[in-house]
């Protein structure tokens, strides 16, 4: 209760700073976070109160600030949920919002009950098919592109991009999604969790005397992560040192020559649906029997959903690639 | 012999020469060095380098040289050299400039294959699933448009029917690629870029298996280079001549395809080589077969080389790779353009 107290002060606090940095029209930047945590605040509050649940119209016009800056405007709770991604199915799911998700896209498959969901489409979305759903809002992620978006709008839905760029911005969209939707308890309970877990392994890998092995992990033949990709955050987070992490893309596609120069100490490469690398098909590359991993025989896999999807399952990513990194330390 | 052939021999001596030279000076350039090093530990001199390649101790160095950069070279320089001969096969049968050795549909066949092998089980373009279904499917489509043809004009082969079976083939094999690229989802990224073309991973297995029906088949096509000449005239002169020609087309298509689906199956679809190489070698040596086969062969080869290099090269201090398709067309068409306008003639 004295949290919300506090919260309830913080809120009116910003409110009044709301009005000053509108009204003197500074950073807009700077408005649309004080927006978003008012929304949040708000929102929390409430539903600390008892109150946000039974009383729509005291969330009236909420506005919070997604992933891509814009405004999403709510009316009331959303009851009915589409997602555009995979990663956004899972944190509906991990949120406890499985039974209002109503459509999906093609590609989310976790936990098993979205894969019965109906299937909105991916790359092309059935408009047709969204609209007779009657979504309250419309989740999408990275890999929506801006046309859907505003094709969606203009039909007058709610759209909402969650598209983190670390694992911590996977967090932050795990409890603006519990905000929006009510569910902020089990949101934040979830996140809270989910950091605990990560600190345990920060814990263990951010030493600084630890050795950092020179870290390969592929998501497909060839395709490793590069900066300002989640892998290159994971490797780091694990206590590893990506070998591709000066790369001038983020998502690049290597060779053999500068996989064997860059001499990893440990290879990871994905297994699921799109690959069928085995540890033989790494040891027989062209010259690849040089590598200290392959003379070490330190290849292993991971499931290619939870690296490549940012979603709840990437801290169970983390800590398996801790685990591979640093087996030491995880005994 | 005349001022002019003598000429053209010098300018095809130099062409073997400049080929040798590409050989040797490509192995030299990657990642670690000697030429064009991207930085980073470890980078061999030019004295690390030879030893290496005779055999050194440094076992690292070795494999680079050896069992990577020099297979991977000697990929490229096959395909290119392939890819161009074949069409300037297809130009001087189809007696059309825009020929090129994806006219009967072998690259919308073989994409539809290696987009088919994607559901095979046996996914990733790592073994041996994706070449051999891009190579069936490549040899699939030519062949049915063959057959189209040859029931269509009753035995004979009308070039007017095969280049629109061709087309409606390609068209046909282009669907299916996109349906099932659609169909696999987050997976089409790679397959697009395999299409694009590349070598970004060649063992000396691969080279074997290429060079053996990429080297019988062009050695095939040179020893057509007059019978080619005599169809230059048209196909009634070349009758007259002596030329049987519709079993010189069922031949030549024959061994063409079989080329062509060899190099899509290792390396994709490499635009531009096959269309602009036969060009402008004619520009610079002349219309005459014996010759511009051969000289389409070298150049076709340098060129590719030259191309991969760009292609593993260019980013290469990100540890970057670009597909060999872009560079190919980005860097090759300035330079056509460029020869085109020196010449002032076609």
């Amino acid at each position: 209760m004295r949290t919300g107290v506090k919260w309830m002060k913080e809120q009116a606090k910003n409110d009044r700073l709301k009005h000053d940095e509108s009204r003197s029209g500074l950073n807009l930047v700077m408005v649309c976070c004080i927006i978003l945590l008012i929304g949040s605040v708000s929102f929390s509050a409430g539903y600390l109160f008892g109150a946000g649940q039974n009383n729509p119209q005291r969330c009236a016009g909420m506005t919070v600030i997604d992933d891509l800056g814009r405004n999403v405007t709510l009316n009331k709770i959303p009851e009915r949920f589409v997602s555009l991604a995979s990663s956004v199915t899972e944190v509906l799911f991990a949120v406890g919002l499985g039974g209002r998700v109503v459509g999906v896209d093609d590609f989310s498959d976790y936990p098993q009950e979205a894969k019965n969901i109906t299937k909105v489409g991916s790359f092309n979305l059935n408009y047709e098919l969204i609209v007779s759903l009657k979504p309250d809002l419309i989740v999408g992620a990275d890999i929506t592109s801006r046309q859907q978006i505003s094709e969606l709008e203009s039909r007058g839905f709610a759209v909402m991009i969650l598209a983190p760029k670390t694992i911590h911005g996977i967090l932050q969209d795990i409890r603006l999604i519990g905000l929006v939707s009510g569910n902020a308890e089990k949101a934040m309970n979830l996140a809270n969790s989910l950091s605990a877990r990560i600190d345990a392994v920060l814990l263990k890998t951010s030493n600084a005397s630890l050795s950092r092995p020179r870290t390969y992990l592929e998501y497909y033949p060839y395709w490793t992560f590069g900066p300002g990709s989640f892998g290159d955050d994971l490797i780091r987070m694990a206590g590893g040192s990506n070998i591709a992490m000066n790369a001038t893309i983020s998502y690049p596609m290597v060779n053999d020559e500068w996989v064997i120069q860059s001499d990893p100490e440990v290879i990871i490469y994905t297994v699921g649906s799109g690959t069928s690398t085995t540890n033989e098909t790494i040891k027989a590359r062209p010259g690849w029997s040089q590598i200290t991993a392959v003379k070490e025989n330190r290849i292993y896999s991971i499931d290619d959903n939870i690296v490549a999807r940012p979603g709840p399952r990437m801290v169970d990513a983390l800590e398996s690639l801790a685990k591979i990194i640093h087996p030491e330390l995880f005994r | 012999m005349n001022p002019l052939a003598k000429r053209k021999g010098v300018l095809f001596s130099l062409l073997i020469l400049i080929l040798f030279a590409t050989i040797v000076i490509s192995v030299m350039i990657g990642t670690t060095g000697p030429l064009l090093g991207a930085g980073g530990e470890p980078q061999m001199g030019m004295n690390e380098f030879f030893s290496a390649l005779l055999g050194g101790d440094s076992e690292t160095y070795r494999t680079i040289i050896r069992e990577v950069r020099l297979p991977r070279v000697l990929l490229a320089g096959l395909v290119g050299c392939g890819l161009a001969l074949s069409g300037c096969t297809m130009q001087a049968i189809f007696r059309n400039p825009l020929a090129d050795p994806y006219l009967l549909g072998i690259s919308s066949g073989g994409a539809a294959g290696a987009a088919l092998s994607m559901f095979t089980g046996l996914k990733g373009y790592e073994g041996v699933t994706l070449p051999l279904f891009a190579f069936l499917g490549g040899l699939g489509a030519v062949f049915l448009v063959y057959i189209l043809t040859w029931t269509t004009c009753r035995g004979r082969i009308k070039m007017e029917i095969l280049l629109l079976a061709g087309v409606a083939v390609g068209s046909f094999f282009g669907a299916v690629t996109s349906f099932l690229m659609y169909a696999a989802g987050m997976q089409f990224r790679y397959l697009w870029f395999w299409l694009l073309g590349g070598f970004t991973s060649t063992s000396w297995d691969k080279v074997i298996l290429a060079y053996i029906p990429i080297m019988i088949g062009c050695v095939c096509i040179c020893i057509f280079a007059r019978e080619l000449n005599a169809l230059l005239l048209g196909e009634e002169h070349a009758m007259y001549l002596g030329v049987n020609v519709n079993t010189l087309k069922r031949v030549l298509i024959c061994i063409v395809s079989l080329i062509t689906g060899v190099c899509v199956a290792f390396s994709g679809i490499i635009g531009f080589v096959g269309l602009i190489i036969p060009h402008a070698v004619r520009l610079l040596l002349g219309p005459d077969h014996r010759v511009l086969l051969p000289a389409s062969c070298i150049v076709g080869g340098s060129f590719l080389i030259w191309a991969d290099v760009i292609a593993r090269s260019a980013l290469a201090s990100g540890g970057v790779e670009v597909p060999v398709g872009i560079i190919t067309a980005l860097f090759g068409a300035p330079f056509f353009l460029y020869i085109l306008i020196r010449r002032r003639r076609w």
